[in-house]
């Protein structure tokens, strides 16, 4: 499923690190910004050992207090603001707001350092505790001196910090993300301009991609075109073969039909039999190779106008002797009604359509074009005689199953029944306003 | 009559020939585009049998070259290319008719027949003249309604006439038109075909033209 979207793998990968970074990056922050409070109240700590230190001496070994502090968070009692000096692991001095109580100091600074560490102190409050020895004159051990302060001052200040923090890289995040997918989606826009092409050209809109890609497609788009190109000329040769394969057999199937039709014995008889056969084949699989060709081939368009009017050409001059004055065909609205197909697939239908009612005609025969919806209804009518209504299923029908057709009846009506079939068409008869048959030709509109 | 037969299949070619011969033409084969073109320029055919798919010339640019130069005799395409884009193409290029591969040699005849009767000027497939009949479908002669019995040459210079009524037709533009181009040709034979004619038929029916050659018309009509 990840493999399937680019834009999804793009967006979730970048939601991973993006997370991951404001993670690692929230938490660096809110350490650092802790040490920084703790560093900031341990140096207000440290001034206050300063000033007691500044007050004490030693007097025949003892410590003397000549001062002491006078800042009142040391005077209430269990503020949690507390200092005690302690000598040889004695405490001999603290504040008053220790009351009767004593801090164990389990660790011990080294002369010249300062430490600060964490301690549980009085009525379960956390403490902060800072450190330091010092030697002073007239006694030869080390003299400590410890200050505290309540810890929730450092926690309040550093979970405001961290609750700010959190809500800022979470906002923070959230337009990271909206710009990778903004950014993903301009991306990958060229992606999707060759979708839609690609999409157009298997409509049979278009037979080539156009317009300009970046850099990074446009080899894309050329290997496309290339490849549609080639397929294309497969396609055409294909058609080709099967084309010239078709009528290469077919002046050899003359030759058979003409030398058995000078016989009368019972092998002739099957020879023409046979010959007709194959000529049927011969002619419905060419059709059929054509058009199935065809349909692969985008942007294929056919101009009915143009087809008609010379299928009218033809058609007029073949059947010139027919009755007194031949037959006439009118074109009415052809032009611009095109269809989506073959040109020559196009002009095989109409010609044949056009070719059988020219043949039942008494003198008339018209062609007229229809929009309808999606579809071009093109009519062929004439003024023969029709066929009776219970009829005209069966004739269409034959098309279909034209291998149990009797030879030579019905093959024109049976190409143009698969050929419309194939390009999404249908073909149906009905009764024309010139009296005779009408056939109605519907195929999708170019 | 003369046909010329351009096709490149020499079995076709034969069995066209063959058929065409016995049907009472004189016929010339050409096995490509290129000789084709020839003797269409050269020969006055009175029909042409033509093969689209041709060795050299195909077939749709001789029938462009005759038709631009002037040349308007009929032309019967024969091909296997069936589609009705060819067709268009085949009329286009000025084919007077058009016959696909495999086909019927009694088709082919009828519609030869045809295009010679239709370029004389001619509706229907029954010439008359005066007493005599020709059917060109079976060349049954009759006179006065009886039959009467030709020889193969009697009756293509009988049919010429028959078809060419009331101009005078000269010696030679019958000669070329009812031999072949390999024929020894020799003009005292078509005045012993003519005395027979009209030893057959009726001595009036085909006047002499001193100096110019011979004519047939309908009694009443002169030339």
């Amino acid at each position: 499923m990840l493999s399937r979207s680019v834009s999804l793998r793009l967006i979730l990968l970048s939601l991973i690190w993006i997370s991951g970074a404001l993670a690692v990056g929230g938490w660096v922050l809110s350490t650092h910004f802790r040490n920084h409070v703790e560093t900031s109240f341990d140096f207000g700590l440290e001034r206050h050992i300063e000033e007691v230190l500044s007050y004490a001496e030693i007097v025949d070994g003892k410590l003397m207090m000549n001062h002491r502090p006078t800042d009142p968070t040391f005077l209430r009692p269990l503020s949690g603001w507390y200092w005690e000096i302690i000598m040889d692991g004695v405490v001999v001095e603290r504040s008053r707001s220790l009351w009767d109580q004593v801090l164990p100091f389990k660790q011990v600074p080294k002369r010249g350092e300062v430490i600060g560490f964490f301690i549980d102190g009085p009525r379960g409050k956390k403490l902060r505790v800072v450190g330091e020895a010092f030697s002073l004159p007239g006694y030869d051990k080390d003299v400590y001196i410890y200050f505290t302060g309540p810890a929730d001052v450092i926690d309040t200040s550093t979970e405001e910090f961290t609750e700010t923090l959190v809500t800022s890289l979470i906002l923070l995040g959230l337009g990271l993300v909206a710009a990778v997918m903004v950014q993903v989606l301009l991306g990958l826009r060229p992606l999707n301009l060759v979708r839609k092409q690609l999409a157009s050209i298997h409509a049979g809109e278009s037979d080539r991609m156009s317009g300009q890609f970046p850099t990074e497609v446009e080899p894309l788009v050329d290997d496309l075109n290339k490849l549609l190109e080639h397929n294309a000329q497969v396609i055409e040769r294909a058609r080709t073969h099967a084309g010239n394969l078709a009528h290469a057999l077919k002046t050899p199937l003359a030759v058979l039909s003409n030398e058995a039709d000078r016989s009368q014995s019972q092998a002739a008889v099957i020879l023409r039999e046979q010959v007709q056969i194959m000529n049927e084949l011969v002619t419905r699989h060419l059709a059929r190779a054509r058009a199935a060709g065809g349909l692969g081939v985008p942007g294929l368009r056919a101009d009915v106008g143009d087809i008609s009017s010379g299928l009218k050409r033809t058609l007029q001059r073949i059947y010139q002797h027919k009755g007194e004055h031949g037959v006439s065909i009118s074109l009415v609205n052809v032009r611009g009604q095109d269809v989506v197909g073959d040109r020559q697939d196009i002009e095989e239908m109409l010609g044949n359509l056009m070719d059988n009612a020219c043949k039942w005609a008494a003198n008339r025969v018209r062609v007229s074009g229809e929009r309808v919806g999606p579809d071009i209804v093109l009519s062929i009518d004439d003024d023969g005689p029709g066929i009776p209504e219970d009829l005209r299923e069966d004739v269409l029908q034959r098309g279909k199953r034209l291998d149990e057709a009797t030879p030579g009846s019905g093959l024109g009506l049976s190409i143009v029944v698969e050929l419309a079939e194939l390009y999404h068409g249908s073909l149906s008869l009905g009764e024309s306003d010139l009296g005779g048959l009408s056939v109605r030709l519907q195929l999708p509109a170019a | 009559m003369r046909v010329l037969v351009v096709e490149d299949e020499p079995d076709l070619r034969k069995q066209i020939n063959r058929a065409l011969s016995e049907a009472g033409y004189s016929v010339d084969e050409a096995p490509d585009g290129e000789e084709g073109e020839f003797l269409g320029d050269t020969e006055p055919y009175d029909v042409i049998v033509l093969d689209l798919g041709l060795p050299k010339v195909d077939g749709i640019t001789v029938l462009n070259h005759w038709r631009q130069a002037g040349r308007d005799m009929p032309v019967l395409i024969l091909t296997a290319r069936d589609s009705w884009n060819e067709k268009v193409g085949g009329f286009d290029a000025g084919a007077d008719d058009y016959l696909t591969k495999p086909f019927h040699m009694e088709e082919l005849l009828a519609r030869v027949r045809a295009l010679i009767r239709r370029s004389a000027g001619h509706a229907t497939p029954i010439l008359e003249c005066g007493p005599v009949e020709l059917d060109t479908r079976t060349g049954k002669v009759t006179m006065d309604g009886s039959a009467v019995s030709l020889t193969a040459h009697e009756l293509k210079v009988l049919s010429y006439f028959m078809h060419h009524q009331g101009r005078v037709v000269s010696q030679t533009e019958l000669i070329e038109h009812i031999y072949d181009q390999d024929f020894d040709r020799d003009s005292n034979t078509i005045e012993v075909f003519i005395a027979r004619l009209r030893k057959k038929l009726s001595s009036s029916l085909i006047k002499t033209h001193r100096g110019r050659g011979y004519s047939m018309s309908p009694p009443g009509e002169d030339v």
